[in-house]
């Protein structure tokens, strides 16, 4: 199968599921105890206003003409109106993905950047102070609540030592470089950055401990294959035997864990937002579930719904890229 | 295999993994640990965890100092005094902002992390047990069906999804009376036990679908052996055969990561009782919760919840470690979600 036809199937399969994910989220509301009008309506509104109130929520149409006019809605990008706000609830979605994502990629690239390393580093020292230290650290690290690492983060950082700011970060990425670029003004890239380092550890954290194990266990194994010692028989030097030949068939399983895991991220980002109050996807949704602010909960959970759909796929494209004896079956 | 659950090969093998692995005794030492803790948590615990006290509160633990700055009434006008307060052994781990003893609060929290721990992985289990085996089994449009339903779940962060689904249904809990105090062998403790209920089933219907491709796996497999097929040509039916002969010899990977999963669900239970979406107030998310607006001030309140959460998922996570050792060396840690 060709890579565009793989891309394809993927893609009808992952709409399939995405239909699904919107069914699942409308049929929530009418799971849930309780009239979103209880919460719209004043305490004292009477029967004829909570009529008129369900009637401008469309909420006295029958389940089914409701669902036709949400999907409806949704194909032309509109995810019906905010309860609480009376804005459009895409336009309040979108504004918050930014966050989001710069929160996600950030954390990744820390656990990245920290992990491969300490991973090969704990694999070719095995059973050395090196090695106890980095297993030691990741078993901490996948066994830590991230919220509970990022409260006592800011409390030792910011409380303690005054020196990062906890929350309510005053400029995204896109504005701050615009801002470098066009005014040669360093100030908002610089408040951004030290705005994003206590989340970005903090989401980082139990994916550095992962990869970590990951990488260690996986360079382990590859470490005792008759190629490794082909290898080194034919005199290349060890460093090139460790990154170059071991380290890149220890990639493959690595990647297709960090694929499964993805949800875990995105987990762990909204709660990582509601402990810095980071203006992304998580504080609006657990802010709409507080209220019940409908349109928006269910716009924001599909967003992330396809958003993973669509990360699985480059995540299996990549796999097949990484390693050619897997078909794109 | 029928009957006995682990054969003695099996266990020859967990022993022998046991004596050679300092990290599986510490595991096994924590998890006896937290479970003695929430068992026992009454008789342990040396004050009401419920009981304010506000001439107590905001206590340092035992052995530390702590001096703040406060405003008080003196002679009807407010002066600012350097109050200093001292960490005793009445309340080891010391008190919250309402005088409550910390350390009672951590083996109470105890009960919370593990009964929806257990209770969540047994939903999970046997959810996904059921539907991987049956779709494993019987394959074609049953399996089909079932499967597309499992990707629509993985489609969804689990954490996302439990936070949704606790957040919208509320927060039902069902009061448990604790035995010990029933039984008037304790006094002065809560005399029920508040076991979240829509928590711990939400927390095994996202968890479900790992344990479904697990089983669906190993039923692929299995029912391809001969020896399903001669139990087939001697008439047992498709119940007989799963049950006693396909259930059987999936336990393995079952286990390990059911083992794992434990630990997952308790850092899933305590980040949605810190969201304070959980309906009791005796866990160790909702004392993170609590201790947050106190960081600058009282540290403990904050950190010593965390650090019973910390021990109790390492010691899980090390004990599921042995078991997948000493029972599938081929197996690695790559299932289970949560964060």
């Amino acid at each position: 199968m060709s890579q565009y036809q793989f891309l394809i199937r993927r893609g009808l399969q992952g709409l399939l599921v995405v239909w699904g994910v919107v069914t699942l989220v409308f049929l929530l509301r009418f799971m849930t105890p309780g009239s979103p009008v209880d919460f719209v309506a004043p305490l004292d509104a009477s029967p004829e206003l909570r009529a008129q109130i369900a009637r401008n929520l469309g909420l006295d149409q029958p389940i089914y003409v409701q669902y036709a006019q949400y999907l409806g809605g949704l194909i032309q990008g509109d995810m019906g109106y905010s309860y609480i706000r009376g804005r459009p609830a895409s336009g309040i979605i979108v504004s918050r993905i930014p966050a989001t994502l710069e929160l996600a990629v950030a954390a990744t690239v820390v656990a990245i950047i920290c992990s491969i390393p300490l991973g090969v580093l704990s694999a070719t020292r095995r059973h050395q102070p090196t090695d106890y230290a980095a297993t030691t650290f990741s078993l901490v690290g996948i066994s830590t609540p991230n919220f509970w690492l990022g409260i006592m983060l800011i409390m030792v950082v910011s409380v303690g030592l005054g020196i990062l700011p906890t929350s309510r970060r005053p400029i995204g990425l896109i504005p701050a470089i615009e801002l470098l670029i066009f005014q040669f003004e360093t100030v908002g890239i610089r408040a951004w950055i030290a705005h994003m380092i206590l989340p970005a550890v903090t989401l980082g954290t139990y994916f550095t401990a992962m990869i970590v194990r990951l990488t260690r266990s996986g360079m382990l194994d590859q470490l005792g294959q008759p190629y490794v010692e082909a290898a080194r028989a034919k005199g290349l030097p060890e460093t090139l035997v460790t990154y170059k030949h071991a380290l890149r068939n220890t990639m493959i399983p690595i990647i297709t864990v960090l694929g499964l895991q993805l949800g875990s991220l995105i987990g762990g980002a909204v709660i990582t937002e509601f402990v810095f109050n980071w203006p992304g996807l998580g504080t609006l949704i657990i802010d709409a579930i507080r209220v019940r602010d409908w349109p928006i909960i269910q716009g924001a959970l599909i967003v992330i719904g396809i958003g993973f759909v669509v990360i699985n796929i480059v995540v299996d494209a990549l796999y097949a890229r990484l390693n050619p004896r897997v078909s794109l079956e | 295999m029928s009957g006995r659950i682990l054969s003695d090969r099996v266990r020859r093998s967990l022993k022998r993994e046991f004596s050679r692995s300092l990290m599986a005794k510490i595991g096994l030492f924590l998890v006896v640990l937290m479970v003695t803790m929430a068992t026992f948590a009454p008789f342990l615990a040396p004050h009401d965890p419920t009981q304010q006290g506000l001439d107590e509160s905001n206590l340092p633990p035992a052995g530390v100092t702590q001096t703040s700055e406060e405003f008080r009434m003196v002679d009807g006008e407010r002066t600012t005094v350097t109050v200093e307060r001292e960490g005793s052994l009445e309340h080891p781990l010391g008190t919250d902002a309402l005088g409550r003893d910390l350390f009672s609060r951590v083996l109470f929290g105890a009960r919370t992390s593990l009964m929806v721990g257990l209770f969540g992985t047994l939903f999970a289990v046997g959810t996904g047990v059921s539907v991987g085996l049956t779709a494993g089994y019987y394959g074609g449009r049953t399996d089909d069906v079932l499967m597309r339903f499992a990707d629509i779940m993985l489609a969804f962060p689990a954490l996302v999804l439990a936070i949704a689904l606790v957040g919208l249904l509320g927060p039902l809990t069902i009061l448990i009376p604790d035995p010990f105090v029933q039984l008037g062998l304790v006094t002065g403790m809560p005399a029920n036990f508040v076991f979240p209920i829509t928590l711990t089933i939400v927390v095994g219907v996202v968890n479900w679908v790992w344990f479904a491709r697990i089983a669906r796996g190993e039923a692929l497999s299995i029912r391809q052996q001969e020896y399903v097929k001669a139990a087939r040509s001697l008439g047992a039916s498709d119940w007989t055969i799963l049950r006693q002969h396909i259930l059987p010899n999936s336990l393995t990977p079952i286990i390990v990561l059911a083992t794992i999963q434990v630990a997952a669900i308790i850092l899933l239970e305590s980040s949605l009782s810190f969201l304070g979406f959980s309906g009791t107030s005796l866990s160790w998310g909702f004392d993170i919760a609590q201790g947050r607006q106190y960081l600058g001030t009282s540290w403990w309140i904050a950190s010593m919840p965390g650090l019973a959460i910390v021990a109790a998922v390492v010691g899980i996570n090390l004990l599921g470690d042995w078991l997948r050792d000493a029972l599938d060396p081929g197996l690695e840690g790559e299932h289970g979600g949560g964060m």
